[in-house]
């Protein structure tokens, strides 16, 4: 009994460590954490996958055996009681009783006490002792008892079937080294026998990975920082895999469509799985867990964002890399995530409150250069509505850590990226830059040709600033020319200056592009101040945009994979009928009060002893004896 | 003997007004309904004439929470934008009035029990008990029309309000005080609302902090984890148990002050108080058993698997073990006393953690509530 409470006790703590230390993280996230000689330690403890580890099987193992020792210890002292009635009782001792009282008695019939007593659901046994008199012994409730029986042995069921379903065969597996968890990536076929678990596994709880057109005849069992795989009786083919949301954007269903082939007949069965709605074959059910990219095809442009140069095409693929030289640097391009769906909070103009809208594709992807360092980006295909207007959102960070800087790019009179990239592009052609300055100059009020010429390579200064780096570069530029002493006012007036010529430069730069190509509309005509300096602003902001290399979304091929999760659970049912016998077992213990009652009338005497007594001596059993005592009273006056 | 007969009159009656309504539903909207559903109906309508014949007073609420939740769904007249336009359901009938004079009406009855406790006058003890009645009234009505609303938003995000934290605390505040005005008629206890209606104020409390600081309130369709039949029933049971732990853990303090004598005189008996501690763990330990076998049956379908050791499950788990551990001591070893008392008190802050506690701090498969 003290054993297994503190077998219960060890069990409750273990537990708890196990929900505050996080589960069967990747291992360097545990480094990380604690450090090698702390990872080191509770490595060695078992910690990271705490319920799997030998010491809490252990316990397990140690509070199966204990409960039942208690339950085949106290079992046949129950079922002795059960059926035996006290009839050995002295009358001194029935009189001790805290609810015992004696009567005067005029006329005694057991028959009729008897009789009464069973309609009030006690089983009775009447004794006539020779030179004594009548004892009538009766009891209700024994339920109770057995309640404790079912309760233990409930405890004992579950945690044999829980056990059933724990690795317990492959702890010992490994242990004797037929089986090794393997630690590195490779296909299925390559990985030695000793990485993987016959069908025949008594139970498992295994994952499989499938993209759409995918088959696949193992599922993969994670275990501790590796892994092993694990064949099964049939192969699955996911042939369509679907995601339902509702129309304020939340997912609303996934569902995998499948085709099951059974390894030896052949035969194969077609299903959809769903959240909540597995499917079982041959003991193994086949959960809907889980979903991802399965590897979709992209069609981009590639555009450089600080030069002249014109966009090249790019195909590339989801868990993918392509290879780059780009401004003399090499780059890898990690493709991670394409998205179909997206729901962001969006408000179509500055009055309307913003509701969750799909905007549309976007996709991850991390930019690497040669010394190793990356950054991540995610960029949208669409244009995105802020504040009634229509930008490209292409998102950078450091680290995952960081949130995303987005780069918003105003979307042109065709809601394409065209405008602006052909702003950017007029932008760094210098003999534009030069038409455009001489126009300028040329319907300007300036006389002397002194002042023109002043006044153009100031321009011009102000405008490769620009081009190089942006308003920061302007200001930086602009910080040698201005004297020191300027006021602030000064400083102020002169900055909004140079925003307003560099304005004015682009401005004549589109005014001469459209006259050039009559028919093609590429900037706004009504709103084309405002388009022109949210581009200015994103040329500018493309500066802080890590590698001047935006990756335009042209089209795309989604394939998705879903995630299935293969599970073989022997143990289930035993732990369901424990689970039924435990709530039983509590019901009975709780909720069926023992009563056990003796009525003596010694011979020839004319009074009458009601004893009772229960094991459970609570309020309402004082009352419960009083009434029952007048009962019988009343039945023999 | 003429009691007796109106009793059993009464008794009849409400049950037979819950079989036509069983069958008018059936027939009604059999086509709605899968077994399950036609299951779990059948099973609330004897439950509830169960509890009706046990309590006669569960009678009148059921029948109160029937009627007002039908003249606020006749009101509504199957749109949403009643709410504003309607005076009876913009500040009465609609949910989210509804469940905020419950939030009002929990915190005045708990002024008013103390008030009684320490005055010792009947009128305010019944007048507490009256509000408490009506609060629960008003909670209910809350849910229920929240329920019928969810569908007014789209038939495909109608749901059973039970799925997330905002809707379980009010279920929480509903069943604790349920347990309480039960435990309340049959032991003859009201001062102990003074100390159990604490509790839902202080669920209350969080009700409107999440309501006005998160705007909580506002229905959520269910993510595809939680569209299940199994929700109806094993959320309902958990907060069986969750409520009566903490009503015992409040009549623990109780009995803790008297057996210090603080407040000595206006508290009942000793006996008395660790005999509801003692009903009351009882009761919430079947139920908490019984939620946690069927969340086991459920993440069997869900998850892959009954358990995972996932953080809440591992929570349940501590918590079923604490309260098998008192009930054990109770039962078997005969112990009485202060030591169970501040054990049900600890027992509160086990069972809040592995409420609350688990969604703050530690993730899992059980993220629905997340603040």
């Amino acid at each position: 009994m003290r054993f297994a409470i503190t077998m219960f006790s060890l069990l409750g703590i273990a537990s708890i460590i196990g929900t505050v230390l996080k589960q069967n993280e990747p291992y360097n996230n545990y480094i990380i954490k604690f450090g090698q000689f702390w990872f080191d330690i509770f490595e060695k403890l078992g910690l990271y996958n705490l319920y799997q580890a030998f010491w809490f099987l252990l316990i397990l193992v140690f509070l199966i055996i204990s409960t039942s020792l208690c339950v085949s210890r106290n079992t046949p002292k129950i079922l002795k009681d059960y059926k035996k009635f006290q009839d050995r009782i002295r009358e001194k001792s029935l009189l001790s009783f805290k609810h015992s009282y004696q009567f005067p008695l005029k006329e005694f019939s057991p028959k009729k006490i008897t009789a009464f007593l069973k309609s009030n659901n006690y089983k009775v046994k009447h004794k006539i002792i020779e030179d004594n008199g009548d004892l009538i012994v009766a009891k209700k409730g024994d339920l109770q008892k057995l309640g404790y029986i079912f309760t233990h042995l409930a405890i004992v069921i579950i945690s044999i079937g829980g056990l059933l379903d724990g690795n317990l065969v492959f702890k010992v597996q490994e242990l004797i080294g037929v089986k090794q968890i393997q630690l590195v990536d490779q296909p299925l076929s390559q990985i030695p026998l000793t990485g993987r678990m016959s069908e025949n596994n008594l139970s498992y709880r295994a994952s499989m990975l499938l993209s759409e057109g995918d088959t696949k005849t193992a599922a993969i069992l994670r275990a501790k920082e590796g892994y092993l795989v694990q064949e099964i009786p049939f192969s699955i083919t996911l042939k369509d895999f679907n995601i339902e949301h509702y129309s304020t954007g939340q997912p609303k269903s996934f569902k995998s469509d499948l085709l099951v082939t059974d390894n030896e007949t052949g035969q194969s069965i077609n299903k959809t799985i769903s959240v909540n709605k597995p499917l079982t074959y041959k003991g193994v059910t086949i959960y809907q867990a889980a979903f991802e990219d399965g590897g979709s095809q992209l069609d981009l442009l590639v555009w450089n964002l600080n030069s002249s140069q014109p966009s090249f095409q790019m195909n590339s693929e989801i868990f993918k890399n392509n290879k780059l030289t780009f401004e003399n640097q090499n780059l890898t391009l990690e493709f991670k995530d394409f998205r179909k769906f997206n729901i962001l909070e969006v408000s179509q103009n500055e009055e309307q409150k913003p509701k969750p809208t799909n905007v549309g594709p976007n996709f991850l992807y991390k930019v690497r250069n040669e010394s190793g360092q990356a950054k991540e980006y995610q960029t949208y295909q669409l244009p995105i509505v802020i504040d009634g207007k229509y930008f490209f959102m292409s998102g950078m960070r450091n680290s995952p850590q960081e949130e995303f800087n987005y780069l918003k790019i105003p979307a042109d009179e065709n809601f394409s990226i065209k405008g602006f990239m052909t702003l950017k592009s007029l932008l760094n052609n210098p003999q534009k830059v030069n038409n455009a300055i001489n126009k300028g100059i040329n319907e300007s009020a300036f006389t002397t040709s002194e002042k023109k010429e002043a006044f153009k390579s100031g321009t011009q200064n102000i405008i490769n600033a620009f081009i190089k780096g942006g308003y920061n570069s302007v200001i930086e530029t602009m910080d040698l020319n201005i004297p020191e002493q300027a006021s602030f006012p000064d400083k102020e007036r002169a900055i909004k200056t140079y925003i307003n010529i560099i304005y004015l430069v682009s401005q004549e730069l589109v005014r001469d592009y459209q006259d050039n190509n009559k028919g093609e509309i590429v900037f706004p005509i009504n709103e084309s101040p405002r388009f022109i300096q949210d581009a200015l602003t994103a040329y500018s902001d493309s500066f802080f945009y890590g590698v001047p290399l935006y990756l335009e979304l042209k089209d795309f091929e989604h394939v998705q994979a879903s995630g299935l999760q293969l599970t073989k659970s022997p143990g289930q049912i035993w732990v369901y009928l424990g689970s039924i016998l435990l709530v039983l077992g509590i019901f009975c213990m709780i909720y069926i009060q023992e009563i056990r009652l003796w009525i003596f009338r010694k011979k020839g005497s004319s009074s009458l002893i009601v004893s009772l007594a229960t094991n459970r001596d609570r309020m309402d059993f004082d009352q419960y004896a009083i009434r029952l005592k007048d009962q019988i009273k009343k039945m023999t006056n | 003997m003429l009691e007796n007969i109106k009793d059993k009159f009464l008794n009849y009656s409400f049950g037979l007004i819950l079989t036509i309504l069983t069958i008018f539903a059936i027939f009604e909207f059999h086509d709605f309904m899968d077994y399950y559903e036609i299951f779990i109906l059948l099973g609330s309508a004897i439950t509830f004439t169960w509890m009706g014949n046990m309590w006669p007073n569960f009678k009148n609420l059921f029948l109160n929470i029937f009627l007002f939740s039908f003249i606020s769904i006749y009101l509504y007249q199957g749109s949403l934008e009643q709410i504003e336009l309607n005076f009876f359901l913009k500040y009465f009938l609609s949910s989210q009035s509804a469940i905020m004079w419950m939030t009002a009406l929990y915190p005045l009855s708990l002024i008013i029990y103390w008030v009684y406790l320490l005055s010792r006058q009947d009128f305010y003890g019944s007048l507490a008990t009256k509000i408490t009645w009506i609060a629960t009234m008003m909670g209910f009505v809350g849910l229920l029309v929240r329920w019928y609303e969810s569908y007014l938003i789209s038939i495909d995000v109608g749901h059973i309000p039970v799925s997330n934290l905002y809707e379980v605390f009010i279920l929480f505040c509903l069943i604790t005080s349920l347990l309480y005005l039960y435990y309340e008629e049959k032991l003859d206890i009201k001062k102990m609302g003074a100390f159990v209606l604490i509790i839902i104020t202080a669920a209350v409390g969080f009700i409107l902090w999440y309501t006005f600081e998160k705007g909580a309130n506002q229905i959520q369709p269910l993510v595809p984890a939680l569209q299940s039949y199994w929700m109806k029933i094993h959320v309902p049971a958990n907060f069986i148990g969750y409520g009566a732990f903490s009503m015992a853990a409040m009549i623990s303090v109780a009995y803790l002050l008297k057996g210090k004598g603080i407040l000595g005189n206006y508290l009942p008996e000793l006996n008395v108080l660790d005999e509801m501690t003692y009903k009351a763990i009882s009761i919430g330990f079947i139920f908490f058993t019984i939620a946690t076998i069927l969340g086991a049956v459920w993440a069997a379908e869900a998850w892959g698997g009954y358990w995972s050791w996932d953080p809440k499950e591992t929570w349940a788990l501590i918590v079923w073990l604490n309260y098998a551990a008192w009930l054990h001591l109770r039962l078997i070893k005969g112990l009485r006393g202060s030591i169970l008392a501040w054990w049900s008190l600890a027992g509160l802050a086990v069972t809040t953690f592995a409420f609350l506690g688990v969604n703050l701090f530690l993730s899992g498969l059980h993220s629905y509530g997340e603040l």
